[in-house]
């Protein structure tokens, strides 16, 4: 248990000293996340519009499919695109396996069911008269879309907020796809895995404790943000 | 009205999806690295590994891949020669870490460029098959077995053959005092404790369904070591990873001389003539004469000797090593052309 | 030609018929009123216009153009429209954005949009309202926001479906004075559905009725209000008293009629032997005791069946060989001291009778 207290003074060692090799780690699990977390929106946002809107044969089946894959093992997706990026593998001319570029690919892969997801239950909570309200306003179709988005904000960021979070905590993949290279693919999650391995307790606690403040720090941005509109 | 929205949404979302995934891969290759890029007007050597990686999608920097076997990195070494070979050959290392089994795999595949192991019977096979060539080696050390200080089976000082079956043994009669922790990964030290097991006799089939009492984790060097501590287990581990963990665990070294102990480390390249996908076969070579060098060699002499009172590996140039089982002198001293 | 008409318009939701061969027209300037009851159509009839959806068959035709020909741009035609719809969405931002939306969907953010934005809160007593959260307004204000924000674009036609359906009286009266206004000092031409016949009357320059899909009567508020074209017309616009009868003879345009062995005179060319329907206005007909009053030409000994109170007025149901409604107010009532089991005496005008040949079964 005092590992626990000792873990929390590292913790802030680490920071205030400004220990570059935490900070590196902790940099790019921070851009790793954001980028995988942006590239996923894009598509999944309207992705889930597109289910949202349509009526189809089949669309339960569909959102079924979609909320199954929340519970994707990360081990599992690691590997599967492990097989395509390797170098002997369909896409090994990309040179992609053990560069952060994987570990994105990877994380994007995992995130997007929980996204789609999500937005769609954030869109299915819009009163349908708002779209109404906004075409015979004078909107375009992708206008109309945009008014509803907005309506729905608040759940969106939320789902943003719930991907983001599964990405920076994310570690089979990220060891699979990233090979845990000191210096080009160690994130927060993999050395907190290694340290842990090596026995280093506490130093792995005190990443633990790093990882959950940025988690923290993006949550409350994000929804100061949301408030300022 | 409706289809229309939904129609223009897909398109534009699909086109949006691979615009991001391009980028993305794209603004990957350019993620903060901790040393800068590789600079231009380099030994002709590193010019043509340069160029033979030009083609992939993200620009920049050559990347040097190596696996590395666990016991290397657990202590330490790794994180002393990294940054030496990169200034040296002005190229980015990138070590991946894997038990000798996954690092095999990875060169079978291509995925890295060459291999750091000590498992001698799986190299063999591996440069038989064509997958590895310009194999030497550069260091060495010895395996013990360790165990709890009171050694319920009552091995110490016996020869190591003879130790593990009075493990198996005792272990069979009761698992509750006698446990042996295994690697289980098909490292070089798993395959170093299957040849003991052969050397005592008995199947390693039988070893494994024989009861609880064997243990068979699938970790690194280092987190076996833990465990072993935890449970009060036996285990085989090699001296440096040993040393390094004494600290932070409690097994006591109870034999430490043996024939079979003789642990290598070897290095070798990977053969762009069976696996295509291989491109660096020049940096592999610098890279392997590089460390049979007087700089490694030297570094080698003395890596640990401060902390531990003794170094962790000992380097093979100067004849170090005198027992049966050395590698010989051609295999330590003659450059990779 | 019309500002806005429909040509035998269709809609169909699978074997449902919405809207059957519905041929409306509206003139520049208007204010029209469709009523019907729940369930008639006129939402269905007020989406097509506003093309938020496609109908089944038929076109509708608005300032000279075929809307509904699928080339033609939804979005600039319906630019130029606005609608109002019976629950007031707004959306969760402040008062000033719901407002300024149609103008921002425009592209129009200069200054003077925006002072056209607090010249309108004002003109709808919301003035200070801006910053406010649209969401936390009461269901009147809402509504109020929705008008505003359907007129800030000056549109040509508004359209509005049952616009005041949920609302407290005084809401009613502002939001009905604020379209007569907009009306009036705009042209804005209106098409407003309602199920409340005495918001047409108040409000509408025209009426139509529609039910069940169809476009049965068209015409001034008092038209349909006194002379409805069937019974069923009827019964919506509030004539309580139907009556199945024969005419017995007919003098000189006074008809003679048999309702359930009882003798009504009404006014009519029906010739004797004709099967008829009668309606009788509920207002117009006149409870007294001990004696009848007046000259009207009916006057009906009954007895009371129920007394019911209905705001500052009573329904009073009296058996006169047949059921008759009559409406008095509650001081009447009062006065007469009005109960259950009573002798009064009922009285209408002839005129007061409206006389429609029957209705094939």
């Amino acid at each position: 248990m005092q590992e626990l207290w000792q873990a929390l003074v590292q913790a802030v060692n680490l920071i205030v000293s400004l220990d570059p090799e935490v900070i590196e780690i902790s940099l790019r699990s921070l851009y790793i996340s954001a980028a995988s977390i942006l590239i996923a929106a894009l598509f999944c946002i309207p992705m889930g519009a597109l289910i949202h809107f349509h009526d189809f044969k089949g669309k339960r089946v569909v959102i079924n499919v979609i909320q199954t894959f929340y519970s994707l093992p990360t081990v599992v997706v690691g590997l599967f695109v492990f097989l395509f990026i390797s170098r002997s593998g369909p896409f090994g001319g990309l040179e992609l396996l053990f560069t952060p570029a994987a570990i994105i690919i990877g994380q994007v892969i995992l995130i997007m069911p929980v996204l789609t997801g999500m937005a769609i239950g954030a869109l299915s909570g819009v009163d349908k008269a708002i779209r109404d309200t906004a075409i015979s306003s004078g909107a375009s179709s992708t206008q109309a879309m945009r008014a509803i988005l907005f309506e729905a904000r608040f759940a969106v960021v939320g789902a943003l907020i719930l991907g983001f979070g599964r990405a920076i905590s994310e570690v089979g993949a990220a060891l699979m796809l990233g090979g845990n290279i000191r210096g080009y693919t160690r994130v927060l999650t993999t050395a907190i895995s290694l340290e842990t391995q090596r026995g280093e307790l506490v130093l792995s606690l005190a990443l633990g404790i790093i990882l959950i403040g940025i988690a923290m720090v993006v949550s409350v941005i994000m929804n100061i943000l949301l408030q300022r509109y | 009205m409706k289809s229309l929205v939904v129609y223009r949404v897909h398109r534009v979302s699909i086109t949006i999806l691979i615009a991001c995934l391009l980028l993305g891969t794209i603004l990957a290759g350019c993620a903060p690295a901790a040393t800068p890029p590789a600079a231009t007007g380099q030994p002709s050597a590193d010019n043509k590994s340069a160029q033979a990686t030009a083609f992939p999608v993200i620009p920049g920097t050559p990347r040097f891949k190596i696996a590395t076997t666990t016991s290397l990195y657990d202590t330490g070494l790794w994180n002393y020669l990294e940054p030496m070979f990169e200034k040296k050959a002005n190229v980015k290392l990138d070590i991946v870490y894997a038990g000798t089994g996954a690092a095999l795999e990875y060169g079978k595949r291509g995925d890295v460029d060459a291999l750091v192991v000590h498992d001698p019977e799986a190299e063999a096979k591996f440069i038989a098959d064509g997958y590895g060539i310009n194999r030497r080696s550069f260091a060495f050390n010895h395996f013990l077995i360790a165990g709890p200080a009171g050694d319920p089976a009552g091995i110490k000082g016996l020869p190591p053959e003879q130790a593990f079956k009075k493990i198996y043994e005792a272990g069979k009669a009761d698992p509750t005092k006698v446990k042996f922790i295994s690697r289980g990964d098909n490292s070089g030290t798993h395959s170093k404790e299957k040849l003991i097991w052969q050397a005592a006799g008995l199947k390693y089939e039988d070893v494994q369904k024989s009861g609880p009492w064997y243990v068979e984790a699938g970790k690194g060097m280092g987190p076996c070591l833990l465990m072993a501590s935890e449970q009060g287990a036996y285990i085989l581990a090699d001296i440096s990873t040993f040393l390094a963990y004494k600290g932070k665990v409690n097994v006591a070294p109870l034999i430490e001389q043996g024939d079979l102990f003789l642990n290598v480390y070897d290095v070798m390249a990977i053969n762009p003539e069976k696996v295509k996908t291989a491109k660096m076969l020049p940096t592999a070579n610098t890279f392997i004469n590089w460390l049979m060098s007087d700089d490694v060699q030297n570094t080698i002499a003395t890596y640990g000797v401060a902390e531990y009172g003794r170094p962790l590996f000992n380097p093979l140039k100067g004849g170090g090593c005198t027992e049966p089982g050395c590698p010989k002198l051609a295999d330590y001293t003659v450059p990779v052309k | 030609m019309a500002f806005l008409s429909t040509v035998d318009l269709e809609q169909r939701a699978g074997p449902a018929v919405l809207l059957n061969r519905v041929n409306l027209s509206v003139e520049k300037g208007e204010v029209f009123a469709v009523i019907g009851p729940t369930g008639a159509g006129k939402t269905t009839l007020l989406r097509l216009i506003n093309l938020l959806d496609r109908p089944s068959a038929g076109d509708i035709y608005f300032d000279g153009e075929k809307i509904t020909d699928p080339s033609r741009n939804a979005v600039h035609v319906r630019r130029r429209m606005a609608m109002v719809f019976q629950k007031p969405a707004v959306f969760n931002s402040t008062v000033y954005e719901n407002v300024a939306y149609p103008l921002k969907v425009r592209g129009g953010h200069g200054k003077a949009a925006r002072s056209g934005v607090y010249e309108l809160l004002d003109t709808i007593g919301l003035g200070g309202y801006a910053k406010r959260k649209a969401k936390t307004l009461s269901g009147g204000e809402a509504q109020r926001v929705a008008l505003a924000r359907a007129v800030v674009t000056q549109p040509d036609l508004l359209l509005m479906d049952e616009p005041t359906a949920n609302l407290d009286p005084g809401t009613v009266k502002m939001i009905e004075q604020l379209v007569m206004q907009f009306n009036r000092d705009r042209g804005l031409t209106v098409i407003m559905s309602t199920h409340d016949m005495q918001q047409a009357q108040r409000v509408a320059g025209r009426v139509g009725v529609l039910m069940k899909g169809e476009l049965v009567q068209v015409g001034r508020p008092d038209d349909i209000f006194y002379s409805p074209g069937n019974a069923g017309i009827a019964g919506f616009v509030g004539m309580r008293n139907l009556l199945k009868g024969n005419v017995i003879r007919n003098e000189s345009g006074i008809a003679v009629i048999d309702v359930n062995g009882r003798e009504i005179e009404a006014v009519s060319d029906l010739r004797a032997g004709s099967a008829v329907e009668i309606y009788i206005r509920p207002e117009d007909v006149v409870l007294s005791m001990p004696a009848p009053a007046g000259s009207a030409r009916n006057n009906l000994r009954c007895t009371i069946r129920s007394v019911a109170a209905n705001g500052p007025l009573c329904t009073v149901v009296a058996d006169c060989g047949f059921p008759l409604e009559a409406l008095v107010t509650g001081r009447s009532a009062a006065e007469m001291g009005l109960i259950p089991g009573q002798e009064v005496y009922a009285s209408f005008k002839a005129a007061a009778v409206r006389v429609l040949p029957s209705m094939p079964a």
